[in-house]
């Protein structure tokens, strides 16, 4: 089995362990795609939120601040990526104190998933029937309640959905961070792969990456699909 | 200013209507124009009525009852509006969302929570109401009884019917003990024999609960059902309001006329009876009449009396009858025929007894038309 293993893939195996191997790899595509995840998405979330309160048919209706959050979004939705990851690089340096590895990457990763994911879940929460927004008003309660237990409620399948779609793409953020000093298995697929032709590699660290996609996706879908009851 | 009910002490001077709506106009503004949807709009409401307004789609009346709660507040600084004595205006938001628990409100497209169960859309109401988890639990089961829904209660909406999740509404609007409903077109998405089922409710919970209830409708025939009062709206302005029976009766607006004829069909009816040959050719002495009454009129034999005291004979061509809370109203499209004086005399005879008569046509041009 070893055999067969080591005449296929042999720089794989010469390289799963240790510095740069394909195992840190995985971990540290793992370690950047689950911080982006929780502080990106944490960041996401409230500013989708506030795209849906403030907007005109919202209940914080509000012209001035949905304006300035809509453009701030919509300024760093436009940046390519990979340009946002050369230009934080100062913020960087002074936030977590180092601009390479896994985590150097985190701060120009989660400050383009942000503004993504909050577009993706302003685009869920407005779908929700302003009816039933309008009935809980009736009932008394308060922006909070609202918030908590109509908007993220109702929407949760959705978001759920908008979150594996966000999940995915930042797992694609963090291969193209990886390639300019970032690590993770889009590290290992360009420089010890593609760079220096051993092409077993770059393939193992692809299937690797789209192994983690579909395990997310089927989790993803398994779980919207449970609690949704529309 | 008049009792809300026997057997109860009032005190005249203290009494005040439930909700008190004064000089409420709403406008919208849009790009290119603004919008009156309320005009200058003054009503009220006294505790245990079933007051209806009606109007087409766009007449502002979704507009007008969401003032009541304010969730759309008027756009003109001397604008009124008292529920239960308090004016709601001046009330901080945190107040004012307390004052909101008193208002149950149900809706066209019932404004459930898909992802709850039945049992937690209703338990949701219960959120602020300072009861522990059991009681809740024990509110919900009440409502749910109430509404007639115990059965359905882990179901989830999408597996109930239109009826069923307009029921599930009516037991969350009524979680916290409101004095008031408010009635969003909530039967116009429903078929007539579930229309009548849900009203049946309504009527049912504002005898039993001394609820009262403010219903919007387009439909003429939910107002007539379990209203006792009614206002009609057309863009953005009431243009009559009264006592069911009397606007039934005595409808002074053209668009009232128009809704009650929607149920009565004595209108429309009236271009299908003036095509008739009979019609056609009325001679001397025959006369198409319209011919309303209210209540103990309709108990008299008055036909029998026309043939027995003016030897005039009436040929019915077109009939309806409503019972409005218990009181008949009834319209006839008649061809009377007789000698010209006798039935002119008829018309007089049956005026006297207190049938609004509208002669329609005539065969003989002395037999003049009444007022």
């Amino acid at each position: 089995m070893t055999d067969f293993l080591n005449r296929i893939m042999p720089n794989v195996l010469a390289n799963w362990t240790g510095e740069n191997g394909m195992v840190q790899g995985i971990w540290q595509t793992l370690y950047m795609t689950f911080w982006t995840t929780l502080i990106g998405g944490f960041i996401g979330l409230v500013l989708g939120i506030a795209l849906v309160i403030y907007d005109e048919q919202g209940i914080l209706s509000n012209r001035w601040v949905y304006s300035i959050l809509d453009k701030v979004v919509n300024i760093f939705r436009s940046i390519p990526f990979i340009i946002l990851l050369s230009v934080v690089f100062p913020i960087t340096q002074l936030l977590v104190g180092t601009t390479i590895g896994p985590k150097g990457a985190l701060v120009p990763l989660i400050i383009g998933t942000a503004p993504f994911y909050a577009r993706q879940v302003q685009n869920t929460l407005v779908q929700i029937d302003p009816g039933v927004i309008e009935s809980a008003e009736a009932l008394g309660y308060g922006p909070w309640t609202i918030i908590t237990q109509v908007y993220l409620r109702e929407g949760l399948p959705d978001l759920i959905r908008a979150s594996v779609l966000t999940i995915i793409s930042i797992i694609g953020l963090t291969a193209m961070a990886g390639a300019v000093g970032g690590g993770g298995l889009g590290y290992i697929a360009v420089s010890k792969g593609y760079q220096r032709y051993q092409n077993d590699i770059t393939i193992v660290a692809t299937l690797l990456i789209l192994v983690i996609v579909f395990v997310i996706q089927g989790l993803g879908d398994l779980w919207a699909r449970k609690i949704d009851h529309r | 200013m008049k009792a809300i009910g026997e057997g109860k002490e009032i005190d005249f001077l203290a009494y005040e209507p439930i909700i008190e709506l004064k000089h409420i106009n709403v406008t919208f503004k849009e790009t290119d124009r603004e919008v009156h949807a309320v005009d200058n709009v003054s009503l009220s409401v006294d505790k245990g009525d079933i007051f209806g307004i009606v109007g087409y789609s766009g007449a502002g009346k979704s507009t007008l009852v969401r003032v009541i709660n304010l969730l759309q507040r008027p756009t003109t600084p001397e604008a009124v509006v008292k529920v239960n004595g308090n004016e709601l205006l001046t009330l901080s938001a945190r107040e004012l969302r307390e004052k909101r628990r008193n208002i149950g409100m149900i809706f066209q497209h019932f404004n459930l929570m898909n992802s709850l169960t039945i049992a937690d859309n209703v338990n949701f109401a219960l959120r602020k109401s300072g009861l522990s988890k059991v009681e809740r639990t024990k509110r919900v089961a009440e409502l749910l009884e109430l509404v007639g829904l115990s059965d359905k209660q882990h179901d989830y909406p999408t597996q109930l019917s239109g009826g069923q999740k307009q029921r599930v509404g009516i037991a969350r609007a009524l979680a916290n003990r409101p004095d008031i409903l408010i009635s969003d077109e909530a039967t116009s998405a429903l078929d007539p024999k579930t229309t009548e089922s849900i009203l049946d409710l309504l009527a049912d919970l504002n005898r039993k609960l001394n609820l009262t209830i403010v219903l919007i409708t387009h439909e003429m025939d939910a107002v007539k059902h379990i209203c006792n009062r009614v206002a009609v709206m057309d863009n953005g302005a009431l243009v009559e309001e009264g006592e069911l029976l009397q606007v039934f009766s005595q409808p002074r607006a053209e668009l009232t006329k128009d809704f009650i004829d929607t149920t009565t069909h004595i209108e429309s009816s009236l271009a299908v009876v003036e095509k008739q040959e009979i019609v056609q050719n009325l001679k001397a002495g025959e006369v198409l009449v319209k011919l309303g009454y209210v209540g103990e009129t309709t108990d008299q034999p008055l036909i029998t009396s026309l043939y027995d005291q003016f030897q005039v004979s009436a040929n019915i061509l077109f009939g309806s009858l409503e019972i409005l809370q218990g009181t008949p109203v009834g319209n006839l499209l008649v061809v009377l025929s007789g000698e010209p004086k006798k039935t002119q005399q008829a018309l007089v005879f049956m005026q006297d007894h207190e049938v609004a008569v509208t002669v329609l046509k005539s065969g003989d041009k002395e037999v003049k038309p009444n007022d």
